[in-house]
């Protein structure tokens, strides 16, 4: 097996540098960055100390036994909701924000959709006394208010985008635009494993803490690889996370589950890799939700963060190679997923990470009674409180 | 005509070319049609026709807006094809369409090329297209014998520099500002210097665009420069329904280029 992605950026046929003249220079800039200081011993011991002394890694695996007996097997919840700011994100924005103080920047910029990658980019660049612009979705602004404020707390400024559909597609295209305009002093952090090479390669791999921890934790706890890994999957950072270390263990299947919004057979979903097909979006080639003249569908979901018409190239390669499977659940059923994990564990999670709950939920005939299955738990629910009871219709 | 059989003849005339984009299917289909045609006669030497895009990352807010008004229109590859097909017995100067990568991937690479030879198309401008991942697509061009346009910007290192030019055909598209389409009141110093040297070490013509828009950067350009492209300022007065002002100043533009005596 060829070590992916290749030097072009290539999972297969996906990935790529789809990118405007402009930003070829500054992206060979980080390249080279990444590829040298940012894969260096010196540079991981120094990542190291601040992922375990400043984010609380490693996250526990923890064993969710009432939640186990619901479904009928044997469920590990990778505890993400514990990392520092409440979500994976920081394992990414410590790497890039760190990285880009070695190159020199001053300032960062980063989308968000959910606010939990805002967040995380804002205080990265607060410990690491770096500027911070962050551009949101102004319906995102709405439903996750409190993550705003967060990153405006943190000393970050932040950008409403009301062009386009509002959400983090949008986002992404404004913060795109900042940083043609502004790479000499500014790095663009990326929040998932999506955008051109090394993107998707460089994210991947500061997420990968999370598959490396789980495959040592899950071996010390059952002295065993787990059956299967099960995320959700929107760019598909958590999830390439959990995944990639286990990547040549074939007998771990994967499973990533998407947002089928209001259902996949309705316009209001975003299942990219069980619906779209595959086209150029943000810089390279891979699954997209587009109309037949090549034009991006706009999207729907109940979790921000998943809100989004594109995905990792390495996730289209996963499914056209059958690495992985994807499926996708409904707005409802994730609200039940949500509900049951608070009230059977005593973890509220993200809406984003109750889709990877709601799958089990709905499969459970599909698990035996002595599979392991490992959830990656990507964020804790908290943000997520006023929204669903806006939803379900409760005064707070 | 071919972009290189004009510029041939703008050699002859010792001249620079004047380049104008305008967003195809703004503020509709039939208003294009019939600005084209008006740009011909005040002395435009090209037509760039923009194919809108849900997410045009390369561009600023006016071409945006205008992109977003076609696409409500339901303004496509196929209904621009049949644009460019009745340009054919209208324009005598060359047209090319310039649109992001994934329209003309959805639309099929060859299909895209058959269809610019047969509807006169001479060129195309894909801005996320860059060199690197062109090869495909380039090929398919070539077999039709359309020029693609590559991009060059200040921030292109030599080494790339040569080999973008050891492929380019048509022209190279110089990219003036950092940053997205968009008026800007002056061009970076290091522009006018960089360009002069690039059309040095090229072997096909050099034009310039993004921010143009005001006569002294015309003035300046057209000393430097094979071609000026001007895209967002046309739109933004088209935007504001100022069609006798903006086709007065494109002539006033052109009759700049053609006098040799007048200098910045």
């Amino acid at each position: 097996m060829a070590k992916l992605p290749d030097k072009k950026g290539r999972f297969g046929i996906y990935g790529g540098k789809f990118a405007p003249e402009t930003l070829m220079a500054p992206i060979a800039e980080l390249e080279y960055a990444y590829f040298t200081t940012g894969t260096s011993r010196q540079f991981h011991k120094e990542l190291d100390y601040y992922l375990r002394n400043y984010a609380g890694r490693p996250t526990s695996l923890y064993y969710a036994e009432n939640f186990s007996k619901e479904i009928g097997c044997k469920v590990f919840l990778k505890r993400e909701d514990l990392a520092f700011t409440g979500a994976h994100k920081i394992n990414n924005t410590i790497g890039q924000v760190l990285l880009a103080k070695k190159m020199g920047k001053t300032r960062v910029i980063a989308e968000t959709g959910a606010g939990q990658h805002g967040v995380a980019t804002a205080t990265a660049a607060a410990l690491f006394k770096l500027e911070c612009e962050i551009y949101m979705g102004e319906i995102d602004m709405q439903r996750q208010a409190l993550n705003v404020y967060r990153m405006r707390l943190l000393g970050a400024r932040v950008n409403c985008v009301s062009s386009g559909s509002r959400t983090l597609k949008d986002a992404i295209n404004e913060a795109l635009r900042d940083w043609i305009s502004n790479f000499k002093t500014t790095h663009y952090v990326i929040g998932s494993v999506v955008g051109f090479h090394p993107f998707p390669v460089m994210v991947r791999d500061f997420q990968s803490v999370i598959g490396k921890e789980t495959r040592r934790q899950i071996l010390k706890m059952e002295k065993r690889l787990p059956d299967y890994l099960v995320a959700c999957v929107g760019g598909g950072s958590n999830s390439i996370g959990l995944f990639h270390p286990f990547y040549n263990d074939k007998n771990v299947k994967f499973i990533g589950v998407e947002a089928a919004g209001k259902g996949l057979d309705t316009d209001y979903h975003s299942a990219t890799l069980c619906k779209g097909t595959p086209g150029i979006l943000h810089g390279s080639f891979s699954y997209v939700l587009q109309d037949k003249n090549g034009q991006i569908h706009p999207t729907h979901s109940i979790s921000a963060g998943l809100d989004y018409p594109g995905t990792g190239p390495e996730h289209s390669f996963y499914k056209d190679t059958k690495r992985a499977e994807y499926y996708a659940v409904n707005d409802q059923q994730v609200l039940n997923a949500f509900h049951v994990l608070s009230e059977k564990e005593g973890i509220i999670p993200a809406l984003e990470s109750a889709h990877a709950i709601a799958y089990l939920v709905e499969n459970k005939k599909r698990f035996n009674p002595d599979d392991i299955v490992v959830v990656c738990l990507s964020g804790r629910g908290d943000k997520d409180v006023n929204e669903v009871a806006r939803i379900e219709g409760v005064q707070l | 005509m071919s972009i290189k059989q004009k510029f041939k003849l703008l050699a002859q005339e010792k001249r620079a070319g004047l380049i104008i984009y305008v967003t195809a299917g703004y503020p509709d289909i039939n208003f294009t049609e019939d600005f084209v045609q008006r740009l011909q006669e005040v002395g435009v030497d090209f037509i760039e026709i923009g194919v809108p895009f849900s997410d045009p990352v390369a561009d600023g807010p006016v071409i945006q807006a205008c992109s977003q008004k076609a696409l409500e229109n339901k303004v496509n590859l196929e209904s621009i094809f049949n644009l460019c097909d009745r340009l054919k017995s209208k324009l005598s100067i060359p047209y090319l369409l310039m649109s992001y990568y994934n329209p003309v991937y959805q639309y099929g690479l060859e299909k895209f090329a058959r269809d610019c030879a047969e509807t006169n198309v001479s060129g195309a401008i894909i801005p996320d297209l860059p060199f690197e991942e062109s090869a495909q697509f380039r090929a398919q061009l070539k077999k039709f014998s359309i020029d693609q346009i590559l991009f060059i910007s200040s921030t292109t290192s030599s080494e790339r520099r040569k080999k973008i030019l050891k492929v380019a055909t048509g022209f190279i598209y110089y990219i003036a500002v950092y940053g997205v389409t968009g008026t800007r009141d002056f061009l970076p110093e290091e522009t006018y210097q960089d360009v002069a040297r690039l059309r040095d070490q090229a072997t096909i013509p050099v034009a310039v665009g993004f921010g143009i828009s005001n006569r002294q950067q015309i003035l300046r350009l057209k000393t430097c420069a094979d071609g000026i492209i001007i895209g967002s300022f046309v739109m933004k007065e088209i935007m504001a329904g100022h069609y006798t002002y903006l086709l007065d100043t494109l002539k006033e533009f052109h009759r700049i280029l053609k006098n040799p005596d007048e200098k910045f």
